[in-house]
C-alpha cells in the first residue's frame, strides 16, 4: 500500500515537533515536512503533493474557504485544522480537527480514519482474499514435492504461469517455503500426511 | 538511552532484558553487583569498544555503528558469532524443540497437528546447522587466514592454499536467509492452527520463536554488514600485495 504523505503547518516549535512524534504511530503513513512560515504554505503544498495537510487557522492564507479552492482543487487533500480555540468546528469547514488539549489516542484515532478513508477508494481490501480452486490445485502439486517444470508439464500450463501462481499463493498465505506450504496443504486436507515424501 | 562504560551492568541489564544473553556470549555471568561496563569488561578480557558497539546496537535498533564495528579485529568478530553460533546449537533450538515435544505428549487429539509442527521444526534445525556449519568449517577459517596474510605481510603455505580456495564473495552470494521458515512456522502457528489444550505452553513457543528471529536477524546483520565488507576491503589489499 502507498504510503501516506502528512505536511505539519504550524507557528510553534514544540507543536510542529511534538505533532510529528505523536505521528509516527501511524502506520503506512509519514510527515515529509514541517513548514513554520505562512508565507511557504502554498508553494510547499504544491510542490510537495501531500495527501493531508495539518495546519493552524492562523497560517491559512486568506479563509478558509479560499485555500479549499486554490489548494484542493487539483490534488485529493485532507485538511486538518490544529488549533487551541474552541468551536473551530462551527468556524471553519475541514476534514479533522486536532485541539492542543487532545489527547494522544484522540488524535491518532482521528488520522486513522482519514487514512482508512483515503484508502478505501483507491484501495480493495486485499488481505482477505483466499485462494482459488486453481491455486490450490497448484499448491497440492507444489506439497507432493513436484518441480516447478513437472507442474506445468502435468497440467498443461507454462512455467511462467506456475511462477505466478506460486507467488500468488504465497502472498495469499504469508508462507514462503516449501515446506510451510505443505504444512498448510495438510491442514486443508489437500493432501495427506502419508503422501508427502 | 545510549550504553556508556561508566554505567552500572546492573543498570544497563534493567534497562533491556534481552541483553543478558548477549552478555552471555562474551563470557559475563550475572552476579555482578555494581561494577561499571568498564570494570565488568577488564575483568573478563572484553574489549571494552567491541562491547559497547554491540550491546547498544542490539540495544536500539535505528543504532548500527557500522564504521565502528569494521575497526574492530576479524578475530573479535569471529569469536563473538561463534558464542551466538554455539548457543542457538546447544541451547535456543533444542529449548524450542523441548517444548514442542512436551506439547505433544499432553493428552490431547491434537497429536497429529503437533506432529507437523515437530517435523516442520526438525527440518528448520537440520537447515540452521548445516548454515552454521559451513561458516565454522569455511567461511571463518578463510577470513582469520586473511587477516593473518595481513598482519604478516606475507604467505605460509597452508594460508595460501586457504586463501585460494575460497573468497568472500561465494559467502556473499551463498548466504541465504535463514529466517524464511522460521517466519513460516509463527504464520502457520497463528494463523493456521487451533491451539492445543496447552495453550499457555504454545503461546510461549510462538514467543520463543519471535525471539529467536529477533535475534537471528541481528547476527546475520553483523555477517552481512560488518564481517563481509571488512573482508572484502582486506581482500583487495592482499590482491595488491601479491
Ligand atoms: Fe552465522
Ligand atoms: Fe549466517
Amino acid at each position: 500500500m502507498a504510503r501516506s504523505t502528512i505536511l505539519i503547518a504550524d507557528n510553534s516549535c514544540m507543536i510542529r515537533k511534538g505533532l510529528r512524534s505523536i505521528l509516527q504511530n501511524l502506520e503506512n503513513s509519514e510527515v515529509i515536512q514541517l513548514i513554520d512560515n505562512k508565507e511557504d504554505v502554498c508553494g510547499i503544498v504544491h510542490k510537495r503533493k501531500p495527501d493531508i495537510l495539518i495546519i493552524n487557522p492562523d497560517m491559512l492564507p486568506g479563509d478558509c474557504l479560499d485555500v479549499k479552492r486554490e489548494l484542493f482543487n487539483e490534488n485529493k487533500l485532507s485538511l486538518i485544522l490544529l488549533s487551541n480555540r474552541k468551536n473551530l468546528k462551527n468556524d471553519l469547514k475541514a476534514d479533522g480537527y486536532i485541539n492542543y488539549m487532545d489527547g494522544q489516542n484522540t488524535i491518532l484515532d482521528m488520522m486513522q480514519e482519514i487514512l482508512n478513508k483515503n484508502n478505501k477508494s483507491s484501495f480493495p481490501n486485499k488481505n482477505s482474499e483466499t485462494i482459488s480452486s486453481r491455486e490450490k490445485n497448484i499448491l497440492k502439486h507444489i506439497a507432493l514435492g513436484l518441480t516447478n517444470k513437472e507442474i506445468a508439464d502435468q497440467l498443461f500450463i507454462s512455467i511462467h504461469t506456475v511462477v505466478t501462481h506460486r507467488k500468488n499463493i504465497t502472498q495469499k498465505l504469508g508462507i514462503k517455503s516449501v515446506s510451510g506450504l505443505t504444512v498448510y496443504a495438510i491442514l486443508h486436507n489437500l493432501i495427506s500426511m502419508d503422501e508427502v515424501k | 538511552m545510549r550504553i556508556k562504560k561508566d554505567m552500572k551492568l546492573a543498570d544497563v541489564i534493567q534497562l533491556n532484558y534481552m541483553l543478558i544473553p548477549v552478555i552471555h556470549r562474551f563470557g559475563i555471568n550475572l552476579g555482578f553487583g555494581d561494577k561499571t561496563v568498564a570494570d565488568v569488561c577488564r575483568e573478563n578480557e572484553v574489549d571494552i569498544n567491541f562491547f559497547l558497539q554491540l550491546v547498544n546496537a542490539y540495544h536500539d535498533k535505528d543504532y548500527f555503528p557500522k564504521e565502528e564495528l569494521q575497526t574492530i579485529p576479524v578475530k573479535n568478530i569471529v569469536n563473538y558469532l561463534k558464542m551466538t553460533h554455539s548457543s542457538y546449537l546447544n541451547d535456543k533450538l533444542s529449548e524450542i524443540e523441548q517444548k514442542i515435544i512436551s506439547l505433544q505428549s499432553e493428552d490431547t487429539e491434537d497429536q497429529k497437528y503437533i506432529l507437523l509442527i515437530r517435523n516442520f521444526f526438525e527440518g528448520y534445525k537440520s537447515e540452521l546447522t548445516e548454515h552454521i556449519m559451513h561458516e565454522e568449517n569455511v567461511v571463518f577459517p578463510y577470513v582469520l587466514a586473511v587477516e593473518e596474510i595481513i598482519k604478516n605481510q606475507n604467505f605460509t603455505e597452508r594460508n595460501r592454499e586457504i586463501f585460494e580456495s575460497f573468497s568472500i564473495e561465494k559467502y556473499e552470494e551463498g548466504h541465504n536467509d535463514v529466517e524464511e521458515k522460521l517466519m513460516d512456522l509463527k504464520t502457520i502457528m497463528i494463523k493456521y492452527l487451533t491451539p492445543p489444550a496447552n495453550s499457555t505452553l504454545y503461546h510461549t513457543i510462538i514467543q520463543d520463536l519471535f525471539k529467536l528471529e529477533e535475534d537471528l536477524n541481528y547476527h546475520s546483520r553483523i555477517e552481512d554488514k560488518v564481517l563481509t565488507p571488512k573482508v572484502i576491503l582486506m581482500e583487495k589489499s592482499i590482491c595488491n600485495l601479491i
